[in-house]
């Protein structure tokens, strides 16, 4: 058993090793073939596109936040109802009354969010 | 099919010994619901009114489950017992004292803009605390203190325009986020070691564990806990964030933080360590004896921590200019204090605790209740507002030196008492040090706590106009006065009660099926 | 037989360490609250490794996991909207600027 494991442990070092060789042999051998003339043109982030701007380091705004947040209260929430539904048959009717309960609060949430205009983008 | 397989096995349990939390969840939620349809401009005072009634029966439903058989819900995730019982009467005193100090600071000058907010997430911190004291297992444990926490964070900083409130709230998130994740870290050991998040399990299982060479493992999960939860109760290896998380929230928060927060964390430490390292013993090969780990091991760790939390406390509560700071300090050595009992594990262990606790609400309530209505008319949190207190309004003058002479541990106080059985419990448990660090340290707080007396009696204020007491202030006052003057005359019939009618045996007794 | 336990213990560690390390030190509020994640799920990985390969394998350490995943999501929206607020009201997020309350 040791040996095999030993042998995947060497399938992944040689993976690992030709992983790093290739790309960095490719990048010398074009380095040592192609003709150097950097100009002030080809030097720019997008040679033919849009003329950069100001600093990458721009604020967003933060609605964007908040919809986060949202996105937060119904994704993760909806974690527990997985194991919930795949349980159900086990469970009962007793388990389905607190589910109720729980997507309840989490529409109270909704209402939250709704009634604070969280919901409107303007 | 019958009516009971249908509804499943989980309809099988009295889920009527959960009304309290039941209630409080309720009305949180209706509250949060009026919040939202009522005008905007109305009076938020009458959501105060009802969760302050919600409270009130949350409570009487307490008391109905006090003196009754362990009820055990869902294999030990939800139980009732004892431990249970009087930690939730505390917590719901606790919480509406807070209620009556905010109703006067919650006031027309738009210091807190969402009230409504306010008053329904108090109710939910509530429900963490609640179900921090009587959960036996690791998850549910644990959802309730987060539960206190995140609803805590908020509260800390909701006022919003205010500086001061929202840095506190920041640095209070912070050092919380990296406890919960260091008490997880803890806990996720202990899991792995026993694989169970039941805390009776754990202890049956730990033992074998621990001889099997992981001995190292249960240390270290035992003191990342410790370390988390220290946060909770402000004791020493995580006690930064207090003064100035106390300085910047609204001040009713404060009292809120600095007694069923606190409250909250005691009960979460002695529930997890009693049951779970209780029963741990270990075998020592040189003279073949058996002792337990908790009272010959790691004691020794929590006597120092709370030593050093004492030391602490009361030596930089000297420097303070600021009450809502010194009040924090103070804390911290209180707790440091009510940790002796858990280190000295005499019988008396959980009486000392609670007594101290209730000692410690009384006090602690209502001075906070005056150094809120202090600060607010003087406009300023400094210890010089209270100067000339006694000419302006004498009776919450005489009120205030009773709280103080009760947290500094002097007699006809309930505090003088609590701290006297926490003394008795390091004698008896022959920790001479630790006794004489208690005695010094107390000798230390008297002099920030009579430097608020000398400026309320000797010293003269700006003003000599009387101070208008507003009724629910008064109220406040009142009860936590007669409460520690009462405690403070016959302290043994309080230890009877907490005796019989909260049994601490109760505890140890596996509900799970 | 697999990858013995201790190796996911030993990414886990690591991986908390980082987080202690970046939530004690970074200077930048937003990196402190990611450190802290980070600490958050070497508890999940420890939770789950310990779920499959413990001394007692059993589900609930999935279960436990899925609760603290919650609890930190919860846990980082409301320490983002702290920040925020701070923010609106003294413009940084640097954490050394915190500072108004010493004394």
């Amino acid at each position: 058993m040791a040996t095999v494991y030993m042998n995947n442990y060497l399938i992944v070092a040689i993976f690992l090793f030709l992983g790093i060789l290739l790309p960095v042999g490719a990048l010398t051998l074009a380095r040592f073939l192609r003709p150097s003339n950097p100009t002030e043109e080809k030097r720019k982030t997008y040679e033919s596109g849009v003329e950069p701007v100001g600093s990458s380091w721009v604020q967003f705004n933060v609605k964007y936040y908040i919809f986060a947040l949202l996105f937060v209260v119904f994704d993760v929430e909806t974690v527990f109802l997985y194991p919930w539904a795949v349980a159900y048959d086990s469970l009962g009717l007793f388990a389905l009354v607190e589910m109720v309960i729980f997507i309840v609060l989490l529409v109270i949430g909704l209402i939250y969010a709704w009634k604070k205009k969280v919901l409107e983008w303007n | 099919m019958s009516s009971v397989s249908k509804w499943g096995n989980l309809a099988q349990y009295d889920w009527s010994v959960m009304s309290p939390e039941f209630i409080i969840l309720g009305v949180a939620t209706l509250l949060s619901l009026l919040d939202l349809f009522m005008n905007k401009k109305a009076d938020r005072r009458i959501l105060a009114w009802i969760g302050f009634l919600g409270i009130i029966v949350a409570g009487y439903f307490v008391v109905r489950n006090t003196g009754q058989n362990v009820v055990s819900i869902l294999n030990d995730m939800y139980r009732v017992d004892g431990f249970a019982n009087a930690f939730k009467l505390l917590f719901l005193s606790g919480v509406a004292f807070v209620f009556l100090i905010s109703l006067t600071y919650i006031d027309e000058s738009k210091n807190i803009r969402y009230s409504g907010e306010y008053y329904y997430l108090i109710l939910t911190a509530l429900l963490g605390a609640m179900l921090m004291a009587s959960s036996s297992d690791l998850i549910t444990l644990f959802v309730g203190l987060e539960l206190l926490s995140i609803s805590s964070y908020i509260l800390v900083g909701t006022r919003k325009q205010h500086i001061h409130s929202n840095e506190s709230a920041f640095k209070y998130v912070i050092s919380g986020g990296i406890a919960s994740a260091i008490t997880l870290y803890g806990m996720s050991f202990i899991y792995g070691l026993t694989g169970s998040t039941n805390l009776y399990v754990i202890a049956e299982r730990l033992s074998s564990v621990f001889y099997d060479g992981f001995d190292f493992l249960v240390y270290f999960s035992f003191f990342l806990m410790f370390v988390g939860f220290a946060f909770k109760i402000s004791v020493v290896p995580y006690h930064m964030w207090a003064p100035d998380v106390y300085q910047g929230a609204p001040t009713p928060i404060a009292a809120f933080l600095s007694v069923v927060s606190k409250a909250a964390g005691f009960a979460i430490v002695l529930r997890v360590f009693l049951i779970s390292f209780g029963s741990l013993v270990s075998f020592d090969m040189e003279t073949g004896q058996q002792g337990s780990v908790l009272v010959n091991t790691l004691s020794v760790y929590i006597a120092i921590v709370a030593a050093a939390s004492m030391i602490i406390g009361n030596t930089l509560a000297m420097r303070q200019v600021n009450i809502k700071r010194m009040m924090a300090y103070s804390g911290i050595a209180q707790a440091g204090y009510l940790l002796v009992p858990f280190a000295t594990l005499t019988v008396l262990m959980f009486e000392q605790t609670m007594f101290y606790l209730v000692a410690y609400l009384f006090a602690n309530m209502g001075a906070f209740a005056i150094i809120m209505l202090v600060n607010r008319d003087q406009k300023t949190e400094d210890l010089k507002s209270f100067a000339g207190l006694y000419h302006r309004a004498p009776w919450m003058a005489i009120a205030m030196t009773f709280f103080l002479l009760s947290l500094a541990g002097l007699p006809i106080t309930a505090g003088f008492f609590g701290k006297f059985y926490i003394f008795m419990s390091a004698i008896v448990h022959s920790s001479y040090w630790l006794a004489g660090i208690m005695l010094a340290t107390s000798v230390v707080s008297y002099y920030y706590y009579f430097g608020v007396i000398r400026q309320m009696y000797m010293r003269p204020g700006k003003t000599e106009a009387p101070l208008k007491v507003p009724a629910s202030i008064g109220l406040v006052v009142l009860i936590a006065l007669v409460g520690t003057v009462a405690a403070g005359i016959m302290p043994d019939p309080v230890m009877q009660y907490i005796h019989h009618k909260f049994p601490l045996q109760q505890m140890f007794q596996p509900g799970g099926q | 037989m697999s990858i013995p336990v201790t190796s996911y213990l030993l990414v886990a560690l690591i991986l908390f360490c980082i987080g202690l390390y970046g939530a004690l030190t970074k200077r930048n509020a937003v990196i402190v609250l990611l450190s802290i994640e980070l600490m958050l799920n070497a508890v999940n990985i420890n939770l789950v490794a310990f779920a499959k390969y413990g001394m007692f394998p059993n589900i609930s350490g999935q279960i436990f996991s899925l609760f603290t995943i919650t609890v930190a999501a919860a846990e980082a929206a409301v320490g983002l909207a702290i920040l925020i607020s701070l923010y609106r009201n003294r413009n940084t997020v640097q954490v050394d600027e915190m500072d108004l309350m010493k004394r």
